[in-house]
């Protein structure tokens, strides 16, 4: 399968920048950088900031390749992961002395739980778990998924989600619950 | 506890935990049933993987080529960074005398400078550990030949033989040495931007392997500075270092006074 050889590639070169092997880092920036640069966009909803982010996740690659081996995550997955607790960090710092600890969220998001159009997935490159979760996330409705997925990427709780996407707290909640009762219906189907 | 029997509950909050969404007391009680209960841990574990699965649906953005060119230098300042430290060697030093600590800067200036300079004066290209240096050096590998043209031109051909890079305590090249020994000069160069006030002088100081610092002599404002020196003052010195001082040097015949403003190794080479 297409996916299974990318991931082996991608973790054989996690495996070499663990060594310090900059030419390594350099072939991974290539594969991911469009990946993990949506990943950053999407947590910050700037581009610019995003940016920031996409740098300060490679650095902290470069430096953590190493601990990748323990986490038996896909490597896209963890990946992921590193991009968007950097920019939840870029978040904190930026928002510390700031009232407003949020971004505003942009108009694609707004949009998207505000009306019906689906933000779009991407499921290039996507691991086998994350076909399955797209394939779950899919059957729900375009604003459960919107807000799960915000929840998610932004670590926001019910109370964020409810003041940036100007819904009742009570609304939130259960568009949540609902979202991943369904979920986990579906995956476990699939597992 | 009724919440550990109940696998629909388990599985929710487990979900809610991953999410991020299980906030404040309720999170720290499932955070303490699945340190307790490894089935709960499980389910927290799968949750995580799931969700991180997220990430991996975003659409794809393209990030300007700038960013690649910012994290590139990151990691090589850093590489050089570690590459320094491992040169370091752990001798011990006495805190009384500064000079005591040159023993550290030596092996790095021994480390980093010297293959840079060498490869610029014998014209071989630049060892790629010093990427960093490379630029800069790259820049004095012309100043080097300008003052060997030069030196050439003042009849007498030349035999320069010694070579140093003096620079600051970030590296940053300041003064450019050469030492030619037919003719007992040391001619100095300023390539940076420091400038003492009126009434400072910089100092010249061999730092030999046993004793304390040799003044080889006090340095004009001029950019180009030429001093003599027997070669039995250069040769054998693995270090020169320049210190601040008040107007016209260091007045006794003790060692340096002031602050040590830039240093460097001093290397034999072969023209």
């Amino acid at each position: 399968m297409k996916t299974d050889s990318l991931d082996t590639e991608l973790i054989a070169l996690i495996d070499r920048i663990a060594l310090a092997d900059e030419k390594a880092l350099r072939a991974l920036y290539d594969l991911t950088s469009s990946k993990l640069y949506g990943v950053a966009v999407r947590v910050v909803s700037n581009r610019e900031w995003a940016e920031d982010v996409l740098q300060e996740a490679f650095i902290t690659i470069w430096r953590i390749a190493g601990d990748y081996k323990a986490t038996l995550s896909p490597p896209l997955a963890w990946l992921g992961l590193v991009v968007r607790s950097r920019g939840l960090d870029f978040l904190r710092r930026r928002a510390s002395g700031r009232a407003d600890r949020m971004q505003a969220l942009d108009d694609v998001i707004s949009d998207t739980v505000a009306g019906d159009s689906p933000n779009p997935m991407d499921t290039a490159q996507a691991s086998e778990q994350a076909l399955a979760l797209h394939q779950c996330l899919s059957q729900l409705d375009n604003k459960q998924r919107e807000v799960v997925s915000l929840a998610y990427m932004r670590d926001m709780s019910h109370g964020e989600l409810a003041q940036q996407l100007k819904l009742p707290l009570g609304t939130v909640k259960t568009w949540i619950r609902r979202g991943l009762e369904q979920l986990r219906g579906c995956m476990a189907k699939l597992a | 506890m009724n919440v550990i029997q109940n696998p629909a509950l388990v599985e929710q909050l487990a979900a809610s935990y991953a999410l991020g969404t299980l906030r404040g007391g309720a999170r720290r009680r499932f955070e303490q049933l699945a340190r307790a209960h490894a089935h709960v841990r499980a389910a927290a574990l799968i949750w995580q993987s799931r969700l991180a699965c997220v990430a991996e649906l975003q659409p794809q953005a393209a990030p300007s080529a700038a960013v690649w060119k910012r994290i590139e230098n990151l990691v090589n300042a850093e590489k050089q960074a570690r590459a320094m430290q491992a040169a370091r060697t752990p001798v011990p030093v006495s805190p009384s005398r500064w000079w005591a600590k040159l023993n550290l800067w030596r092996s790095l200036a021994a480390a980093g400078t010297m293959a840079a300079v060498v490869g610029g004066v014998v014209g071989t290209h630049l060892s790629a550990v010093n990427q960093g240096l490379g630029a800069q050096v790259a820049g004095l590998d012309g100043q080097i030949k300008a003052l060997t043209t030069q030196l050439a031109a003042a009849a007498l051909a030349p035999n320069i033989q010694y070579v140093a890079v003096l620079a600051d305590n970030n590296a940053v090249a300041s003064v450019l040495v050469t030492f030619d020994q037919k003719n007992q000069k040391l001619v100095l160069k300023r390539v940076g931007s420091f400038q003492e006030q009126a009434d400072q002088s910089l100092q010249l100081w061999a730092l030999p392997t046993t004793g304390g610092p040799q003044s080889l002599g006090v340095l004009g404002s001029d950019a180009v500075v030429r001093l003599t020196a027997a070669g039995s003052d250069v040769r054998q010195v693995p270090t020169l270092a320049i210190s601040l001082e008040p107007k016209g040097g260091v007045p006794s015949i003790g060692g340096p006074t002031g602050p040590v403003l830039f240093k460097g190794a001093l290397l034999e080479t072969a023209l």
